[in-house]
């Protein structure tokens, strides 16, 4: 065993641990078999998507959502901003006062990565920090950076003194 | 012996469909257009036998 004593020794590298016959060869058959693998993951792997939309087509196609309170009209100043949540806790949500009767809430998932969405007040943009995605506060729509969708709007109303969130629209189709 | 690739291109090109159909299907769930993600679900999952077609009718030639 002396050649392991003299550099390089003379033998090919990549290549020397293997031991079974073919076992680094990638021929046409094993290669389609490797295709059609791929074909069946990805079947699969769009079923939990297809199954959770169907679900949704079956039921409710005009979700019900409870109204929720927000924060009251005084404590939120003109050209300022609030994070929520809605519909679920988990949800979270952003509530812009835009004049003194307009508002406008998101919900400030961006649609790139979901990353939360700030507001920007100097700029008056919505704005996503993580690769700069930016949305048009009047209608959710990203006016530039990575996101394609619209943040979902949240519907709100005065009631009594406070915001009160009553609804997701839904996008239109 | 002369091989046929036919059956790797075609099976490249439902690998390419699949992709297609996976990112449509994903996208169109958020944009809460649920008939389309239902209708590239069910593609994606036409998808499988044909590729396992292909196999079949290729592996030999
Ligand atoms: S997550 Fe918002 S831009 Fe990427």
């Amino acid at each position: 065993m002396d050649k392991n004593n003299k550099i390089p020794f003379d033998e090919d590298n990549y290549t020397h641990n293997i031991n079974k016959n073919n076992e680094r060869k990638l021929d046409r058959r094993g290669f389609m078999k490797t295709m059609v693998g791929a074909a069946g993951l990805f079947a699969v792997s769009t079923l939990p998507w297809g199954s959770i939309a169907a679900t949704e087509l079956m039921g409710l196609r005009e979700k019900k959502y409870a109204k929720k309170e927000i924060i009251d009209v005084n404590k939120l100043k003109v050209g300022e901003a609030f994070e929520f949540a809605y519909p679920t806790d988990h949800d979270s949500a952003l509530l812009v006062r835009l004049g003194d009767n307009e508002y406008r809430a998101y919900q400030n998932a961006c649609t790139h990565l979901r990353c939360p969405v700030f507001w920007e007040k100097e700029k008056s943009e919505l704005v996503c920090p993580c690769h700069h995605g930016f949305f048009d506060v009047k209608t959710g729509s990203p006016t530039a950076g990575p996101p394609r969708r619209p943040l979902p709007e949240i519907t709100v109303q005065v009631e009594g003194g406070k915001i009160v969130a009553t609804g997701v629209k839904r996008y239109e189709t | 012996m002369k091989r046929s690739y036919r059956g790797v291109i075609l099976l490249c090109a439902v690998l390419f469909l699949n992709i297609i159909f996976t990112q449509k299907a994903v996208h169109q769930y958020y944009y809460e257009d649920y008939t389309a993600t239902v209708i590239y679900a069910v593609l994606n999952l036409v998808l499988f036998p044909i590729a396992l077609f292909i196999y079949h009718k290729e592996k030999n030639v």
